[in-house]
């Protein structure tokens, strides 16, 4: 015969089991509940750490200095010969002038991004490189590498020619030697990058200007110690470096998960008031069985591995019920719940899609948070219960 | 001497204000094979002896030896596991649990055991059949009358041949038919060699002629008559 050990156990998860099935309702009841807490956990820590990631992309691609020319407090078009004027500086590797703005498109009535810039750093270091999933960034006129999104809404496929209006409505006639990434679609779904001259010519910007030069130094730690001798050099100019950048975007997506989170712990309060008032009482149905239990010879241990098979079948079917659900949330609806609370772009882009990070620790913090107290407020009530002596169920009534 | 109790005392709740002391002194042996009765009125500790002798609890002072061990040197994981080998208790309120089916209270007792179903099934269909009750195997416990439901609690007490069977008031739901009725099962079991021990102030198991002796229990003090 089996392995009698392995026997008993089976014979306490069926027990369990079965008793679970008896009052189906009560507990079906318990795991939805449950897995709507765990739903929103999930989906909360998929989608802020999806955005995380993103800002993270997008901090990568952002220029360690960026100059931009203020007039009574606007920015405007700013002189490339500027970057002359920093040649003294020690510490400047390169200054690229680059012009970006919203190109709205009557035919597909959607707001694109346009930016031009001639290749940095002969290219292969170039950052916008990195994120390109097919081709090579435009190196001769008319050429351009285009977004997920502007690739799909302008109708191209085989044929990868196009053209856009120039402010006097004659054409200007692209031809793509490039798609980006997927994954950098955050920044770069609705991008159309051309070449300086190019993007001036669109434009109708003036030669010799652009709208803002980004500045890479030789040494990331000197990037202040350089911003404060640019903005020396340069008066009337407004010197963005990485650093506050990253501080600005880190306070937004801090104060909004903040507020989010504040609603997340109000759902896991309401679960650990749950699990508490479970904790604090076995109904007397439930002390009876225990000591039914007992009498006819189970040992305290064995009325709690059933309770422990209880809590444990109830709780992991909430948690993957609930992880599951939030993944599918996420990657298959766009976190339509979260996306509004926790990244303002979301209304600008509506068919923003995460692709959601999964981090272990981040799973087992949450089941730690849910399914642990859920454990304990099963077990720990019945071990009370069951290491008290059994005389009770002797006597008559 | 299968049961041995010597100047037993048992006291509830000791040292709280509501100290009960059900047994004072109380000494008793019953040879194997024997079927013995505790008569007695209400609250005079009845059930406190047979929860001693069933191995429930320790007493609080004396000695007591069942089925050669003694219980006051166990500890509680032991004298459950004692007490599953060697008792096979009938109780006062029979103790079924009414959402499971017969043949699962039945077999409650084998579950921590690692018997596998099919052999729980057998052993309960063989004690349903000799019962009478195999037509209600599949019923919640709940749902069947009071003189099949007995029949469920003595199943279950015999389920695992135990050498002795304690009853505790077992025919105080019953009428005479059913009454009469388990005293020839008890007559059975006698026969087959158990060691058996009623505890009742009905007349009917009280003046039942298989009884080899009859105990009178006042406010937890033997006297034999
Ligand atoms: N768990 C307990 N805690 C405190 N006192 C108890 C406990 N069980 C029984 N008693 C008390 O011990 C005394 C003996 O009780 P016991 O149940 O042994 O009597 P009994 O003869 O079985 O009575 P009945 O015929 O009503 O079943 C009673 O006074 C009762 O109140
Ligand atoms: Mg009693």
């Amino acid at each position: 015969m089996a392995n009698p050990l392995l026997e008993r156990q089976i014979n306490f998860l069926d027990y369990t089991l079965s008793s679970l099935w008896r009052k189906r309702y009560k507990n079906l009841a318990v795991v939805v509940v449950f897995a709507v807490v765990i739903f929103l956990l999930a989906s909360f820590q998929l989608v802020s750490n999806g955005l995380l990631e993103r800002a993270q992309t997008a901090l990568v691609m952002a220029p360690e200095i960026l100059i931009q020319k203020m007039t009574a407090g606007r920015q405007e078009s700013i002189p490339i010969a500027y970057a002359e004027r920093l040649h003294d500086i020690f510490g400047i590797r390169q200054v690229v002038p680059r012009v970006w703005g919203y190109y709205f498109d009557e035919v597909t009535l959607a707001n694109y991004t346009v930016i031009g810039r001639d290749q940095v750093g002969g290219g292969t270091d170039d950052q916008l490189a990195q994120v390109l999933s097919e081709g090579r960034l435009p190196t001769a006129a008319n050429e351009t590498v285009l977004g997920q999104a502007v690739f799909r809404t302008k109708g191209l496929q085989e044929q990868r020619i196009f053209s856009l209006f120039r402010p006097d409505l004659s054409l200007k006639t692209l031809t793509v030697t490039g798609l980006f990434k997927k994954e950098s679609n955050l920044l770069t779904d609705d991008l159309i990058v051309l070449s300086l001259a190019d993007a001036r010519d669109l434009f109708g910007l003036p030669d010799g200007l652009a709208s803002d030069l980004m500045v890479t130094v030789a040494n990331p730690r000197e990037i202040s110690t350089v911003a404060k001798k640019i903005s020396e050099a340069l008066p009337g100019t407004r010197v963005l470096t990485r650093p506050q950048i990253e501080k600005t975007y880190h306070m937004i997506f801090g104060w909004r998960s903040g507020f989010a989170s504040v609603c997340l712990l109000a759902a896991l309060a309401a679960f650990f008031i749950f699990a508490w008032d479970k904790a604090s009482g076995l109904a007397p149905d439930e002390k009876r069985e225990i000591a039914i239990l007992k009498i006819l010879g189970w040992q305290t241990a064995d009325v709690l591995v059933v309770r422990f098979w209880e809590g444990a079948v109830i709780s992991l079917a909430a948690y993957l019920l609930g992880c599951t659900a939030a993944y599918i949330h996420v990657v298959f609806f766009g976190s339509t719940l979260f996306l509004p609370v926790l990244a303002g772009w979301s209304v600008i882009r509506p068919d923003l899609h995460l692709l959601p990070a999964i981090h272990l620790a981040d799973l087992l913090l949450l089941f730690c948070l849910t399914v642990m107290p859920y454990l304990t407020a099963t077990v720990v009530p019945a071990w009370r219960c069951a290491s008290l002596p059994s005389d009770t169920a002797l006597q008559g009534g | 001497m299968l049961i041995e109790l010597e100047a037993i005392t048992k006291i509830y709740n000791q040292g709280q204000a509501n100290e009960v002391q059900a047994l004072h002194d109380v000494s008793l042996q019953v040879a194997k094979g024997n079927m013995i009765c505790l008569r007695g009125a209400s609250g005079s500790g009845k059930s406190t002896l047979l929860g001693i002798i069933g191995c429930v609890f320790p007493p609080t002072r004396g000695r007591a030896v069942i089925a050669g061990k003694q219980l006051a040197r166990l500890p509680d994981r032991f004298l459950t596991l004692h007490r599953r080998e060697t008792i096979g208790f009938i109780f006062q309120r029979f103790n079924i649990l009414p959402a499971l089916t017969v043949l699962d209270n039945i077999t409650l007792p084998l579950l921590p055991l690692g018997m596998s179903p099919r052999q729980r099934k057998q052993r309960a269909r063989v004690l349903m059949e000799q019962l009478a009750i195999q037509h209600r195997e599949k019923f919640p416990a709940g749902q069947i009358s009071g003189g099949e439901l007995q029949r469920v609690a003595i199943a279950r007490a015999l389920i695992n041949d135990p050498p002795i069977i304690l009853a505790d008031e077992p025919t105080a739901h019953l009428d005479s038919r059913l009454s009469r009725e388990f005293m020839t099962i008890m007559d059975n079991l006698k026969a087959a060699g158990k060691t058996i021990v009623l505890a009742s102030h009905d007349p009917l198991v009280t003046d039942h002629p298989g009884l080899d002796q009859i105990l009178d229990i006042r406010d937890g003090s033997l006297h034999v008559s």
